[in-house]
């Protein structure tokens, strides 16, 4: 993971600003910094979005796919992460340097979505334990200063609703076998339900209090962080304590009671945001990436 | 599917001989006693069985059982750390692998590491590296191997407090002893230290459900892991801790009591004469 | 003082004690350590059973699994043993796929399988050419205080004999098997090989089941298998200094007595859980 080194004055400063609820940067303890996203960055995949936080930049791109369904459980689809953490985002990634980090990301990604409700697997069956729709998504980070797991989330969320999955029409012939037929219009397709995916919170201890979207600088002060993933409703999907510190009782239900406000209230100016953009159709002017 | 060449294959493909079973698996009761026997709704964990420094070649080592989860722990070090390119050699590294046995699930597991063999060995990492001085071992390193010989669910938990009485035991210097407990919870009702087939039956459509890890440290009263998954709401998650945690003080004195019978087996007490 | 020779000068250590025809651990040269065996403690698995050879820890579990026979072979089932050295088990192995001994040892265990005809393939075969059984025996080593091969077969062979598989018919109208786990039976062994391992000292010195010291220290080794006849089934001797027929002879004729006392171990092993339940 990136890491800066901050020396032990810089550490006291950051310390006692965010016992008196004002950072480095002028934020509160529970302030988002800037954030920006666009959806459609990418043509070529069935959904994608940018999101930057500060410096945290990540591209995510969905590809829906035909594949066979889990035996387990044959009439749903499923999702599959993956993280790449490339070498642009920092010298550390370089070679096989980013593969703990990209694995720890998506495993914790994996547990976030193993519930029934974020994401709706049933329509995402075609035919009961033949075919069913399978969607990659994948994660690219392109900067890292801090803050990955939300910043991700968010991206996750927007690309999701971006996605759109091509109609399928089976049409079954006499001997009773399928064929599978995919809409020639474009405009032809499906859409998922986002309303209940999960945001991930991240909330670093430092000193007595804690903090929302921590900076590199600030991660370096605090002991451990708690990931918290919540619903629009405030479900929590996943929580994992991360880092090499140990948390007190009392302050884990403060920050889980603290993460399940902030992860709710992000929900609603997400999905307005991401509704705008879309209504603004073919007349958006496209950012991009230098942008 | 990377092709094993390094060991002996058997045809492409087999299947488990449960896929056709004749009969439909049992599913369990979400209300009413636990197949066990086990109290729902209450702190009823698993009677235990503790051994430490089993294994002659390692430096300290644990075994425990509870029902029919067994695994075994043995931890190595401290040695020369073999990264030599960490930026901070102050502090000692702890090196955690957790692998499970082909046998030890109802379905046959390859001997390939899977991904979620290796989320284990990090949570386990996560989990006991708050427990350890490790300040007192500069450039070096602790290795912490688990092996999973039979998996009836709880896995993680059971190997947490395993590792840390394997670390007691090789004499690291250690803040205190880490002890896991994990419970699920199913719409109203809960289970502690949920079985295999508990932790996996996914009953219908019902929302609150998951399944809840916590390592604990029980005299300092710090939390040094802590995973859950599925969907919850947040008081859940806070009964839900507060009840791994009484989880881990009743598991306390059994872990103590084996420690000590261990020092006091290598070190008998001078006799009184 | 002892401590410090030991750890000094290891071989003359040994030398001193071999001297007066015993060993460190105080046993004399042709004994072999004390064995016990727990048969059937891991339910998950089809079969298993643990040995301990001293301090030698090494655990087996058998897991059964359908598949289609091989073309050439329509008739009978497989047997898939590997040896697995994990990290868990002594400093000296690291962490990733088989080294070299764990390669060799699965090697071993796979000849002295085929060579000891222990289970006849063919009772693995279900439906000629369609279905048949796969015995994947996993031998896992727990702790490596020498004398590996030797655990490693007794659990094996042990693990066979608790091994009970369900029994299986295939439908005829939809042609897919039908497993009813209420009726398991076991399997039929047909012969009980059981390793005995030596080591060679100084060119002439005979060892009975050395410690991970003693054939770290030893000039040879060699494992010889013996099934309940006094039939040879395996003779493996890899490299080391040469050894007259005379001491060949003699490590057989041990090697037929240590089959007899491990057969009458697993039986009365077997015989106890029976009892018990």
């Amino acid at each position: 993971m990136a890491t800066v080194q901050v020396c032990e004055a810089e550490k006291v400063y950051i310390l006692h600003g965010i016992r008196d609820d004002l950072r480095v940067d002028g934020r509160g303890c529970e302030d988002y910094r800037h954030m920006e996203i666009e959806t459609d960055v990418v043509s070529n995949t069935d959904g994608s979005a940018k999101v930057t936080l500060g410096h945290t930049a990540v591209l995510v791109g969905i590809k829906a796919e035909i594949g066979k369904p889990r035996p387990m459980v044959p009439d749903e689809g499923y999702l599959e992460f993956f993280v790449d953490c490339s070498a642009n985002a920092t010298p550390e990634f370089e070679g096989r340097g980013g593969e703990e980090l990209g694995m720890e990301l998506s495993t914790t990604l994996y547990k976030v979505f193993n519930n029934k409700h974020s994401v709706d697997l049933k329509s995402l069956c075609i035919t009961a334990a033949e075919h069913c729709w399978v969607l990659y998504v994948d994660v690219l980070l392109l900067q890292c200063d801090g803050n990955l797991y939300d910043a991700i989330s968010i991206a996750i969320k927007a690309a999701l609703f971006n996605t759109k999955i091509p109609r399928v029409h089976i049409s079954v012939d006499e001997e009773g076998g399928k064929e599978i037929e995919l809409s020639d219009d474009p405009y032809d397709c499906m859409r998922l339900d986002v309303t209940n995916v999960p945001c991930i919170v991240t909330l670093c201890k430092v000193g007595h209090r804690h903090v929302v979207d921590a900076t590199l600088q600030e991660k370096a002060c605090s002991v451990a962080s708690l990931i918290i993933s919540v619903t629009q409703k405030g479900t929590i999907t996943c929580v994992r304590k991360v880092g090499g510190g140990s948390l007190d009782p009392e302050s884990i239900f403060e920050m889980t009671e603290a993460g399940k406000r902030v992860g709710k209230a992000l929900h609603a100016p997400l999905i307005k945001l991401l509704q705008q953009e879309e209504s603004l159709g073919k007349k958006r002017q496209k950012v991009g990436f230098l942008g | 599917m990377p092709t094993d060449t390094k060991r002996l294959r058997g045809p492409d493909v087999s299947k488990s001989p449960s896929l056709y079973f004749s009969k439909p698996p049992a599913t369990v009761a979400s209300h009413g006693p636990r197949a066990d026997g086990r109290q729902r709704d209450q702190v009823d964990i698993r009677p235990i069985f503790v051994r430490c420094g089993l294994v002659s070649q390692a430096k300290g080592s644990a075994y425990i059982e509870a029902g029919n989860t067994k695994l075994m722990c043995c931890a190595y070090g401290p040695r020369e750390t073999e990264r030599k390119d960490e930026t901070d050699m102050k502090c000692g590294r702890l090196i955690t692998d957790m692998r499970f046995a082909p046998f030890s699930c109802p379905e046959r597991t390859s001997w390939i590491q899977g991904t979620q063999d290796r989320d284990l060995s990090l949570m386990l990492q996560e989990s006991l590296q708050p427990a350890i001085c490790l300040h007192k071992y500069p450039r070096s390193q602790i290795e912490v191997n688990v092996m999973v010989l039979e998996n009836n669910g709880s896995v993680l938990a059971h190997a947490i407090t395993c590792a840390s009485l394997a670390l007691a035991d090789a004499g690291i210097e250690m803040y205190d002893l880490v002890l896991g407990c994990s419970m699920r919870q199913d719409g109203a009702s809960y289970v502690v230290d949920p079985s295999y087939i508990e932790e996996s039956s996914c009953s219908s459509d019902r929302e609150n459900q998951g399944c809840l890890t916590v390592a604990f440290l029980p005299s300092l009263n710090q939390i040094s892991g802590l995973q859950s998954d599925g969907e919850m709401t947040e008081a859940t998650l806070t009964t839900g801790v507060r009840t791994c945690i009484e989880g881990c003080y009743k598991l306390y004195p059994v872990i103590q009591q084996a420690l000590a019978s261990t020092v006091r087996k290598a070190a008998p007490p001078p006799s009184e004469s | 003082m002892a401590a410090g020779f030991k750890t000094a000068e290891p071989l003359e250590y040994h030398r001193s004690f071999l001297k007066e025809n015993c060993r460190p651990d105080g046993r004399v040269l042709s004994e072999f350590r004390t064995t016990t065996l727990n048969i059937g403690s891991i339910s998950t698995a089809d079969g298993s059973a643990l040995v301990k050879v001293g301090s030698t820890t090494v655990i087996c579990g058998i897991k059964a699994e359908l598949a289609n026979p091989a073309v050439e072979t329509p008739g009978k089932g497989y047997i898939v043993p590997n040896v697995d050295l994990p990290p868990l088990c002594s400093s000296r192995f690291r962490p990733g796929p088989p080294g070299e001994q764990a390669q060799a040892a699965s090697q071993f265990i796979a000849d002295v399988i085929e060579s000891s005809e222990v289970i006849d393939t063919e009772d693995l075969c279900i439906e000629r050419g369609k279905l048949c059984w796969v015995l994947y025996c996993d031998i896992i080593c727990l702790d490596y205080d020498g004398n590996i091969l030797d655990a490693c077969v007794i659990a094996l062979l042990a693990a066979l004999k608790n091994t009970k598989l369900p029994e299986v018919t295939v439908n005829t109208e939809t042609s897919t098997p039908e497993v009813n786990v209420e009726k398991r039976s076991l399997l039929h062994i047909h012969k009980h090989p059981v390793a005995a391992s030596f080591c060679v000292f100084d060119d002439s010195i005979l060892i009975v089941d050395p410690t991970d010291e003693e054939e770290k220290l030893s000039t040879a080794q060699l494992t010889v298998v013996t099934d309940e006849e006094g039939q040879l089934c395996s003779v493996h001797k890899p490299g080391g200094t040469s050894l007259s027929g005379e001491k060949l002879q003699e490590c057989i004729s041990r090697a037929t007595a240590r089959q007899r006392e491990i057969q009458k171990l697993i039986d009365k092993v077997i015989k106890s859980i029976k009892t018990a339940k």
